[in-house]
């Protein structure tokens, strides 16, 4: 990024260490440690969770069928990134992946470039059936299979988009 | 060892998504916060934050509406803020070095790449106490230092011949 002029540097005092103390500071591993077991007791939570954001891409993608238009656009671009962000703590690596990838396709294309329905159906199927089959094991050779070919599917898309 | 006082701390969090708020607010709590406040939209941050002050904000980047990087520009350039210095600690899935580029150009103090982990959220937390950057004034950018260590961190000896420092020793 080009310089601009004039600029002005300058350091506010440290009211966040004068609030928290923490003598010479690091990693406070007492409270990782709580936050370990609290995470841990939220684990029995996380297939209704991961149940309900799939519920959601589902519904997200109806809703961009029935009306492709911005909002319905943005709205499953939102899901897609919240599922690619969140399935691994929820212990589905694989959903992640395919989240990602159909969130990079909808990110990337142009807003002015219909997003091609027959990819997204690809990968939410292919979310549904890794929930559904409760795949969690990231070197399964069919899933891994699945989702090269989709994430191969979605360079072309981009690709194509990118020469037109 | 350190000893922080997070029951001191005030920190907000700001997610669209209700299980990502659960999680970190969980985290949060567990370490010792006790003042937590949730927004789900930009807008409702941005009330919260004029109301509340907090000390901290974990701000997730793609919302409905206002997005993170929106209200991080309020937060820094709005003459109604409440605090222009307030440390922002990004919660993204996006981790391109383009989307890293913007999010600093935006004002950001630190990044956590989803998925959240206990360690990142302790280390961002420190890492906002402990190494706060310096803040720039410029005609387009008003916000923390966007390069990630000041010159002012090396403690190493000077090298350069025209050093002030060397040419007092010699």
């Amino acid at each position: 990024m080009k310089r601009q002029q004039p600029i002005e540097l300058f350091m506010p005092p440290n009211m966040l260490k004068a609030k928290v103390g923490g003598g010479l500071g690091g990693m406070d591993m007492a409270a990782m440690k709580r936050a370990e077991s609290a995470m841990d007791g939220l684990k029995n939570q996380f297939g209704d969770w991961i149940a309900s954001d799939v519920k959601a891409l589902i519904e997200a993608r109806a809703n961009y069928a029935k009306a492709a238009n911005a909002d319905t656009r943005g709205a499953l671009l939102r899901r897609a990134h919240d599922i690619k962000g969140q399935a691994p703590t929820f212990d589905f690596p694989l959903i992640a992946r395919v989240a990602g990838s159909l969130a990079r396709m909808i990110g990337e294309l142009p807003p002015t470039t219909a997003l091609p329905l027959s990819l997204i159906d690809a990968h939410v199927n292919a979310i549904q059936v890794i929930h559904k089959q409760n795949l969690k094991d990231t070197n399964d050779k069919i899933a891994q299979a699945l989702c090269a070919e989709l994430d191969a599917r979605v360079d072309e898309v981009l690709a194509s988009s990118a020469k037109n | 060892m350190s000893n922080y006082r997070f029951d001191r701390l005030k920190v907000l969090v700001v997610d669209d998504n209700a299980h990502m708020r659960k999680l970190v607010v969980t985290i949060l709590q567990a370490f010792g916060v006790i003042q937590i406040f949730e927004a789900e939209s930009g807008d409702r941050a941005w009330h919260i934050l004029r109301e509340s002050n907090p000390d901290v904000i974990m701000l997730d980047w793609v919302m409905e509406g206002m997005s993170g990087l929106d209200l991080i520009q309020m937060i820094r350039t709005n003459p109604q803020t409440p605090n222009p210095f307030v440390p922002v600690i990004m919660l993204t899935g996006h981790t391109s070095l383009d989307h890293v580029a913007r999010a600093r150009d935006a004002g950001v103090n630190e990044f956590i790449a989803k998925p959240v982990s206990v360690k990142t959220v302790m280390s961002r937390l420190v890492a906002v106490i402990e190494h706060p950057r310096p803040y720039v004034r410029t005609q387009g950018y008003f916000g923390p230092c966007r390069r990630r260590r000041g010159v002012e961190e090396y403690r190493g000896p000077e090298r350069r011949s025209e050093s002030p420092k060397q040419q007092a020793a010699e």
